[in-house]
């Protein structure tokens, strides 16, 4: 399959977009229509460590933990929910646990939704099994077993299908802690893109075959990469306007799925998921305040101003005060959910978006262009070369230093370190060229010479 | 759209980082740190710039001008390194200046080694690795460069690594400390069985375990385990390890929580 670009927006303005209510909504599971005028809480939960001992312990891990969860979506009244597993290694190097874990989920799922009529669906992320202890082997013999992973859930009783994708990760972990700006675009902007490109026309064809729903990916494994190493507002480890600028360049590459026959939610810890959703109009996935059980951001309240499905990220399963973690972190996503539910219901969605976004627009510079006017800017950046990969991640690039430059001639104060950190990245990306087959014959030959664990037949080169 | 004053903003959000920024620059702050030694003062403050090169270049002066190769280690490099360290300590740099330094300074390693017949000696030598069945690396990667910016050998066992292969490695090359990885709580488990298998051939080896779902909790349930909660313990751990501490005072010092 051909990927198709996108080359425009998909809403008119940004004051167009809000939480819950999107321009292309998806059915999934049972009952459920993501993105229709309401928001839904997604639970996303992690075994407990021992629990990866057999296939018998973890199913039996994820049979209480889905319990747990539709139980207590029931005691509460809450009307939906969507459950998230993602896999443990062992689910998907050996499909048939996967779907076994897929089957026994759904199973308590379709018996809480046939005694209430709580409305559900079930997500299964396969892990992104393509490598071996020394290399990512993207191609190699594992392909095929991590589209079997796929498709066993599939059958078995997942809804909708996701992955974290690793494409590009050896170099732009090389890149990102020397603040190379041309590595974390070749890496994120290009070589994560070709695969997203590949990957993801295979597991649209996968959702076609089973019924199911291409759902999208996150750029995780490097953009959050990024975020997680800048941390908080006193830690030392990567300046946060570059933090934001691996943010912006991801907002491309996670839109190939789309572009190869995805159709959301994306997933949630893609926080350029808001930037995906002004280029498509698909429904989203988000996390933020209440996924701070996983990590810290400094955006909980803004990345909310536009989900469509509200999510915590992970949590270990075990046992908290108010009950299970899952049950604790369930109630406050769906809570949450019912505030959002509130606001669209009585007309009031516009103004409490606005508080959303105003409360974390001016705390940290990932935040200020993630809320949602400065994100449908990057947007534009995009769609503007769409059809061009190194193009459009690069101008998205630029897109994101120029907001922040505006931020700055503001309200939104940085350091000198910050301040510094953009301005160089800003030179580097004015050096870079417009040609993309100069940049990727640059960049082949600078990192396979720098980057020993950089393969490029992973990329077809 | 809503939008604040400048006055109702401050009620809302402090920018800490920026209300606290140091008056001095990283280039100001390193410069009264550089040694002042002519030959030594170019090799310093090139590994503090992260320029290969420059460092390869002021190490052939200095050996040019009659300065033991093998002596220059810790007499140019490390001292150059230790620029480095002490800044982002302090909080003047931040981390990817501290990687670009370590390149440096190893490619100076490297060179000084190829101009001397005695091996250097280092502070003591540390097993790095990744737990079995988890690839995420870049956190053990950060571990190894500050070690060994710190002065320490590292025997990079690498990612996913099989427990025997890491009792294996303690076995033969009798590190001071062990490092510990991983992103996934299911793949941490892993780090008690190296512990038990450690403890059960009489290997009381501090093992420091960190990573994305590790926690204190967690580390501290195992006899040998100590809690980095960040990358930049490590080295801090290793150098209090050499200065005598056992597992129990490791704990005290680096378990915060």
């Amino acid at each position: 399959m051909v990927a198709n670009r996108y080359t425009s927006m998909a809403y008119e303005s940004a004051d167009e977009m809000s939480f819950g209510k999107t321009k292309h909504p998806v059915k999934a599971g049972l009952g459920l229509e993501i993105g229709a005028g309401y928001t839904i809480p997604e639970v996303n939960y992690a075994p407990r460590p021992e629990a990866g001992a057999s296939k018998e312990k973890l199913v039996n891990e994820y049979e209480r933990i889905t319990t747990d969860i539709m139980q207590r979506m029931v005691q509460v009244g809450f009307p939906a929910v969507i459950l998230e597993t993602e896999h443990v290694q062992q689910m998907s190097n050996n499909p048939e646990w996967g779907a076994e874990v897929a089957h026994a989920q759904k199973t308590i799922m379709e018996e809480y939704h046939d005694e209430y009529g709580i409305k559900c669906a079930l997500r299964h992320t396969i892990g992104d099994i393509r490598e071996n202890r020394d290399f990512l082997q993207l191609r190699g013999d594992k392909y095929s077993v991590f589209m079997e992973a796929f498709e066993k859930c599939a059958e078995n009783g997942a809804d909708l299908l996701s992955v974290e994708s690793m494409g590009g990760k050896e170099v732009f972990d090389y890149a990102i802690l020397r603040n190379d700006i041309a590595g974390m675009l070749y890496g994120i902007g290009c070589l994560g893109t070709l695969d997203m490109d590949m990957i993801w026309s295979d597991i649209a064809a996968v959702a076609k075959k089973t019924g199911t729903i291409a759902a999208g990916d996150t750029d995780c494994a490097q953009a959050n990469t990024a975020m997680f190493i800048a941390g908080g507002l006193l830690d030392k480890n990567l300046a946060h306007t570059l933090a934001i600028i691996a943010r912006a360049i991801s907002a491309p590459r996670s839109l190939a799925a789309y572009e190869n026959g995805a159709l959301g939610p994306g997933k949630d810890c893609g926080y350029e998921n808001v930037i995906i959703k002004a280029i498509t109009g698909m429904p989203m996935t988000q996390e933020g305040k209440t996924s701070t059980c996983a990590h810290s951001d400094v955006m909980g309240n803004l990345i909310m101003q536009c989900c469509d499905v509200w999510s915590n990220e992970s949590v270990e399963y075990h046992g908290e005060f108010g009950g299970t973690s899952v049950q604790c972190r369930g109630e406050s996503l769906a809570y949450d959910c019912a505030l959002m539910n509130t606001a669209l219901e009585t007309g009031n969605e516009k103004v409490l978006r606005d508080m959303f976004m105003l409360s974390d627009r001016y705390r940290d510079p990932q935040g200020y262009v993630l809320a949602y006017d400065n994100a449908y800017k990057v947007g534009e950046a995009i769609v503007k070369d769409g059809d061009n990969i190194y193009l459009r991640a690069k101008n998205a690039a630029i897109e994101c230093c120029n907001i922040v430059e505006e931020g700055v001639a503001g309200k939104l104060s940085i350091s000198r370190f910050e301040a510094g950190a953009l301005k160089d990245a800003k030179a580097a990306l004015d050096a870079l060229p417009d040609d993309m087959d100069q940049f990727m014959d640059d960049c082949l030959t600078k990192y396979q010479s720098e980057v020993k664990v950089f393969l490029p037949e992973n990329y077809g080169f | 759209m809503l939008d604040f004053t400048e006055e109702s903003l401050k009620k809302v959000l402090t920018r800490y980082n920026v209300a606290l920024e140091k008056e001095m620059t990283p280039e100001e702050a390193a410069e009264e740190l550089y040694p002042k030694d002519e030959l030594i003062y170019p090799i310093a403050k090139a590994i503090f710039e992260g320029e290969e090169d420059d460092v390869v270049e002021g190490l052939q002066a200095a050996i040019d001008a009659g300065k033991e190769a093998i002596t220059l280690i810790d007499d140019a490099l490390m001292v150059g390194m230790a620029v480095v360290t002490k800044l982002y300590d302090d909080g003047v740099i931040f981390l990817p200046n501290v990687m670009m330094s370590a390149d440096a300074m190893l490619d100076g390693i490297e060179f000084c080694k190829e101009n001397s017949d005695t091996a250097p000696e280092t502070k003591g030598t540390v097993v790095c690795h990744v737990a079995e069945g988890d690839v995420h690396d870049i956190g053990k990667n950060i571990v190894t460069a500050l070690l060994r910016a710190n002065g320490f050998d590292v025997v990079d066992l690498g990612r996913d690594c099989p427990v025997d292969e890491v009792v294996a490695a303690v076995e033969e090359n009798k590190p001071i400390m062990v490092t510990g990885t991983a992103l996934m709580t299911t793949t941490m488990y892993a780090f008690k069985e190296v512990n038990d298998k450690l403890v059960e051939k009489g290997l009381n080896v501090p093992f420091a375990c960190g990573g994305g779902a590790v926690n204190q909790d967690f580390v501290a349930q195992y006899e040998l385990g100590v809690y980095g909660e960040e990358a930049a313990d490590a080295p801090k751990i290793a150098d209090a390890i050499i200065a005598g501490s056992n597992i129990a005072a490791l704990r005290e010092a680096f378990h915060k929580h």
